[in-house]
Parts: C-alpha cells; sequence; structure tokens
C-alpha cells in the first residue's frame, strides 16, 4: 500500500480530516508526524530558511521526521481561499521550500488550491494528485465528495460543541475546567495555540489557573465571515476571518478578556492582530498581545498570564 | 508585633523588605543576585533578622520577581506574586494619585496603566534587552565607568551624541563609532540614556496611554541620567519614590498582609524562619528522557531531600512527595 504523510504543522489543523479521508479513500494509507519535539523543533530551526518564523520552521521539521516513513508527502500550496483574498507567500511557497531545503524528502504531492483561478484549475490540481492512486474518475469524484463532506463536518462539530481541533480530531471530551468565572478568548492561528512546543502550553496554563478558553474555531464560519465584512469588507488575507473575525465576534459577544498570539515576524499578524487590538481598546475590554518565537520562555509567558489575570479579576470584581 | 516578609528574586538583584502590620516599612535589604538566588535569599534572611527586634514575629511571607517560584520554596511562601502586580499595589498604596509606573529592572523593562487604583494595562519588553538595567551596566563597563556615576556623568551632557537603541549589538558599534570620532565621555553616557528611553517608549510603552502622574521605580531609577531623560520627554514630572528599589518586595508584603488578614485564624503562615539560612540547598537539573520532549527538568533540595521540581512540559516531576 502507498504511504502518504502528512506534516502536524501548520495547515494541518484545519484540514487534516478532509486529507485524511480523501487519501484513505483513493487507497492510501495515511501517516502524520509525531507532536511537535524537541528534536522536531531543532531539524526545522536548523534547516530552516532564517527569515520564516517559527511555524513554518516547525513544519519543516515534520517533514525531516517523515521523510523515511512515507512513499509521498503532502503539502498542498494553499494560495487563496476566495476572490480577492490570499494567503501568505511562505504557506504558497511551502512545497516549493520543501522541495529545496529537505532533498531527502519523497516526492511532494503538491495540489494548489487557488480560487482566483477558478473551478476547473481546482479539480485539474486534485486530479493530478489523484492520477498516482487511481485510473478511475469516478473513485476520483467520491473520495473529494466525501472528503469536503468530512470538512464540513469538522468544522460545524467543533462550532457546535464548543470544542477545539484536537478534540475534534481525537473525539476527546472537552477538559474539565472547574466552574470558572472568567472567559477569556485566545485569538491566533491554530497551528500556534495548539501546537504546545510552539505556544507552550498557554491553553492548559490557562485552564490551569482556572479560566474559560474560547478560541475561533468554536465559532461558526458564517458568523466569523460576517464579523470580517461588518469590520473590513472583503478580507485580503486568506485567514482573516479566524483572527480578525473571531475577534469581532468576541469583542461584540463580550468576554472578559482577549489574548491574541502571534508567531514572531509574522507579516499578516502585525496588521491583523493590530486591528483586533484597536477594536479591544474602543470595546474597552483588555487585551494581552503574546509573541513568541523560539526564544522565549515558559517564564515569561508565566509572569505576563498571571499579571493578566490578576488585572482582568481587578477590574470585573470593581466593576461589578 | 506582627511582621510580613517580601522576599523579590530578579535576575540581576535580590530585595527583602519587612513591613509591620501598619504596612510601615521595618527592615530592607538590597543584594545582587550574582547569578545565585538560592545564597542571596538565605543572606537576605540573615541580614534582615539582623536589623529586627526578636519580638517581630513574621506572620506572612510572598514572593515575587523571576525567581519566585524557587524563592517560595526556599522560605515558605504564603503567596507567590508576579512582579507587575505586586509592582502595581506598592505604588498606588504609596502614591494614590499614580496613573503610569515605569519599572526598568536588569532584565525586563514593564509599563503599568492604572486607572482609579486599578491596573488597566500593562505592557513588558518583547525577547530582547535593550531597554534595561544589563545593558547600561554593560555599556558602563565598556566605558570603564561604574554604574554608580552614570548619573552623574549624564547630567553633565550639554551636547549628548545620537546613539541608535533599536538592539544593544548596534548601540554597541554606535558607541564605539562615536568614540572613536572623540566624543566627550558625558555626552556619550547621556546619549546612551536618551536611546534607552527612546527603545523603552517605542517598543514597551507603545500604544499605552501615558498620563500623570508618571511614577519611575525599579533599580535604573537610581540612575539620574534616566530621570533626566524621562524628563525630557513628558512635560510632566517623573517621580521617583523613596524605596524605588523596593516597591516589588514591599508589594509582595502588602499583599500577604491582605491575604492572611482575610483567612485569620485559619492559617498560620508557612514561613520557615530565618533559620532557613543556615539550611544547605542543593540546586540540580537533569534532562528527562521519558518521552521525545526531553524536558530539562530542575529540582533543589534540603538534606537529601527533594523539595520541589519543575520545568518539565508535563506534571510528571512536578508531584513531589509530601514530607
Amino acid at each position: 500500500m502507498v504511504t502518504v504523510g502528512i506534516p502536524r504543522a501548520l495547515l494541518y489543523y484545519q484540514y487534516y480530516p478532509m486529507w485524511k479521508v480523501f487519501l484513505e479513500k483513493l487507497g492510501a494509507e495515511v501517516v502524520v508526524s509525531l507532536p511537535t519535539n524537541k528534536s522536531i523543533l531543532n531539524s526545522g530551526v536548523t534547516r530552516g530558511v532564517q527569515d520564516t518564523c517559527l511555524p513554518v520552521k516547525v513544519f519543516f521539521g515534520h517533514v525531516v521526521s517523515l521523510a523515511d516513513k512515507c512513499d509521498f508527502m503532502f503539502v498542498p500550496a494553499v494560495t487563496s481561499l476566495g476572490k480577492k483574498s490570499y494567503n501568505c507567500s511562505k504557506l504558497i511557497g511551502l512545497p516549493n521550500m520543501a522541495r529545496a531545503l529537505i532533498p531527502e524528502c519523497p516526492p511532494i504531492l503538491d495540489p494548489e488550491i487557488n480560487y482566483e483561478k477558478g473551478r476547473y484549475n481546482l479539480y485539474r490540481n486534485i486530479y493530478e494528485v489523484g492520477r498516482h492512486f487511481t485510473c478511475n474518475p469516478f473513485k476520483l469524484k467520491k473520495a473529494v465528495e466525501e472528503a469536503w463532506a468530512s470538512n464540513l463536518d469538522y468544522r460545524n462539530k467543533m462550532s457546535d460543541e464548543g470544542i477545539t481541533h484536537f478534540q475534534a480530531i481525537d473525539c476527546k471530551p472537552p477538559p474539565d475546567v472547574k466552574s470558572s468565572s472568567l472567559t477569556i478568548a485566545v485569538i491566533g492561528h491554530p497551528y500556534i495555540i495548539y501546537d504546545e512546543y510552539v505556544s507552550h502550553r498557554l491553553i492548559s496554563w490557562l485552564q490551569k489557573m482556572e479560566v474559560k478558553v474560547v478560541t475561533p474555531e468554536m465559532v461558526s464560519q458564517e458568523e466569523l465571515d460576517a464579523a470580517t465584512r461588518r469590520l473590513v469588507g472583503v478580507p485580503h488575507w486568506s485567514f482573516e476571518p479566524e483572527i480578525i473575525g473571531a475577534g469581532e465576534y468576541y469583542l461584540e459577544t463580550g468576554v472578559d478578556g482577549i489574548i491574541i498570539v502571534a508567531a514572531f515576524g509574522c507579516g499578516p499578524d502585525s496588521m491583523m492582530l493590530g486591528m483586533v487590538q484597536h477594536r479591544a481598546k474602543e470595546f474597552e475590554i483588555p487585551l494581552l498581545p503574546l509573541s513568541l518565537d523560539e526564544h522565549s520562555s515558559e517564564g515569561g509567558l508565566l509572569t505576563r498570564l498571571e499579571a493578566f489575570l490578576d488585572m482582568v479579576r481587578r477590574r470585573k470584581r470593581v466593576c461589578v | 508585633m506582627k511582621g510580613y516578609l517580601g522576599v523579590d528574586v530578579g535576575s540581576v538583584t535580590t530585595k527583602l523588605a519587612l513591613l509591620d502590620e501598619h504596612e510601615q516599612l521595618i527592615a530592607s535589604i538590597y543584594l545582587r543576585t550574582r547569578g545565585n538566588p538560592v545564597d542571596m535569599v538565605k543572606q537576605g534572611l540573615r541580614e534582615i533578622q539582623k536589623q529586627i527586634s526578636p519580638e517581630v514575629e513574621v506572620s506572612g511571607v510572598a514572593t515575587t520577581g523571576s525567581g519566585r517560584y524557587l524563592a517560595g520554596v526556599l522560605v515558605g511562601a504564603d503567596l507567590v506574586k508576579n512582579e507587575i502586580t505586586t509592582h502595581a499595589v506598592a505604588a498606588t498604596q504609596h502614591i494614590p494619585d499614580v496613573r503610569t509606573i515605569f519599572e526598568i529592572g536588569g532584565q525586563d523593562s514593564k509599563i503599568i496603566i492604572i486607572h482609579d487604583g486599578i491596573v488597566v494595562d500593562f505592557g513588558m519588553n518583547s525577547v530582547c534587552a535593550a531597554g534595561t538595567g544589563s545593558f547600561l551596566e554593560h555599556q558602563a563597563e565598556r566605558l570603564n565607568v561604574k554604574i554608580e556615576d552614570f548619573g552623574g556623568h549624564a547630567l553633565r551632557s550639554e551636547n549628548p551624541a545620537r546613539i541608535a537603541g533599536r538592539c544593544t549589538v548596534f548601540a554597541e558599534s554606535d558607541m564605539i563609532h562615536k568614540q572613536q570620532l572623540g566624543y566627550p565621555l558625558d555626552d556619550i553616557i547621556y546619549g546612551l540614556c536618551q536611546s534607552l528611553i527612546r527603545n523603552y517608549l517605542n517598543n514597551v510603552a507603545l500604544g499605552k496611554e501615558i498620563q500623570p502622574r508618571l511614577v519611575f521605580q525599579g533599580g535604573v531609577a537610581f540612575n539620574k541620567g534616566i530621570i533626566r531623560a524621562f524628563n525630557e520627554v513628558f512635560d510632566s514630572e517623573v517621580y521617583v519614590p523613596p524605596h524605588n528599589e523596593l516597591m516589588g518586595a514591599i508589594g509582595a508584603a502588602i499583599l500577604v498582609h491582605e491575604e492572611m488578614e482575610i483567612k485569620q485564624n485559619h492559617h498560620k503562615s508557612k514561613f520557615k524562619g530565618f533559620g532557613v539560612s543556615d539550611i544547605e540547598f542543593k540546586t540540580s537539573s537533569f534532562i528527562c528522557k521519558a518521552c521525545p520532549n526531553l524536558c530539562e527538568v530542575s529540582q533543589i533540595a534540603a538534606d537529601g531531600k527533594v523539595l520541589a521540581r519543575w520545568g518539565g512540559r508535563c506534571d510528571m516531576w512536578e508531584r513531589v512527595p509530601e514530607s
């Protein structure tokens, strides 16, 4: 059986269920890299391009760790997901960078997902990938349909049940958080906030501090899109709804505080998170910005979290 | 008489402050950590004991600063609190109309915005230490000036040199360049102070609403040159409270006083007593090989018994058998 490797990084969090169904329906076996650990991080940082952000470097670490475990590597080039909106250039060029930086990597399956180039281009790109596994176009069509259905299921499951990517992928129940008086929205890309090595377990720390954490994927796509439209109209960046939309949604519905998490050096985030910051000031809701890179220490993060929660609790007590 | 002890273990200095029931300072000590927080806490306790009369009974102890967890285990803390909260508490207690606190320490710098006595916003420097005391100390060493004399030189400057402050590495090469051009020492030193303030305002204080009354605390507030640079930027005077260097420790002591008052009779302080300074503590670290994460776990032990461990990504090592 042909095995296909999926690195547990970047867009894995958003699209893994869809990719898995697609590849398995075509008859492939899917292998996923382990959760980020020290050796994955180290190999990613040494192999990666200096100027890229930490999540991209981590991605290359995952590719290296999978290189000898699969026949193909699955790295789609997600270029555009909507009219006039584009992804970060590092994500667009991901398969090419992987090819150049990791020569030992098996052949890369890199369908380009580009809304701007139209439907026919998308079908053709998917067909190119499918050809490696089957010559039967009906089998391929069925795989695509089932994959898309599972993607919608996955997305709805998270927003309906208010659970995270992890819980939806592994079917784990959400952790028991002691009845908490505080609700904090953590806004950031899933590949940052759910990669425990990158985020230093931010979410579990908050839960230990008896905080109810809400995240972007717990809001339905329609509501994220609507909130984005209200604030900026047509988004420029593909993942604007999950940052700006989620920030706006939580500000409007009311939370006790917002923590925005960005990878150091991320261009799109510097603008998107700046927008959320600006809006939080107008809503007078406390906001803590965190910028993470490979040097950030857990100690510094904890000091900021503790001080932020002290502040939010104090404010709440006085306001009530 | 009851006393409440605050211990602030920073990266560069260790501060201890003892308050009485009326929150008046009765004893304090300011030491250099010199990379050895355990010994400095022990020495600090010895010095405090020397300063007070034997009737004083320590009824609560709190630790703060980047070494707060370690110090908390050493002394038996009733409360372990982050340094932002303790600095804010001490400032609002001593200067009720404070709106903005500048705090510049050895390895990090902060800004705290206060509204009606409550913290409403704060900022901390990110990864780089360009706007902190370590930067000044390092440059003083390079210029062969004692850090204590830094302020005096800065005040004498008439035409400060403009030094890039974005990054210490660039600031240093810029400073050397100015030295080679023959700038007088005073002007270079004040130029450094200005560049530190520029960096602080563009980095830590970016986007914060700075309203008077402005209070400046932390060890760097001893430096008259920095105060001069601050005053040139703002219309209103920057106020440096007495005991600016102790504010973190004082804030911790105030908080533990409140905490123990609320609990009253139910809880006795966990303070291990001044005898702690005679106990031999041993710190060590190892790499856990239980999973691919390879966490660096550090531990502190006394008399062959492990008191606490931390640093792991899971709680495997954090559970220490209770004695």
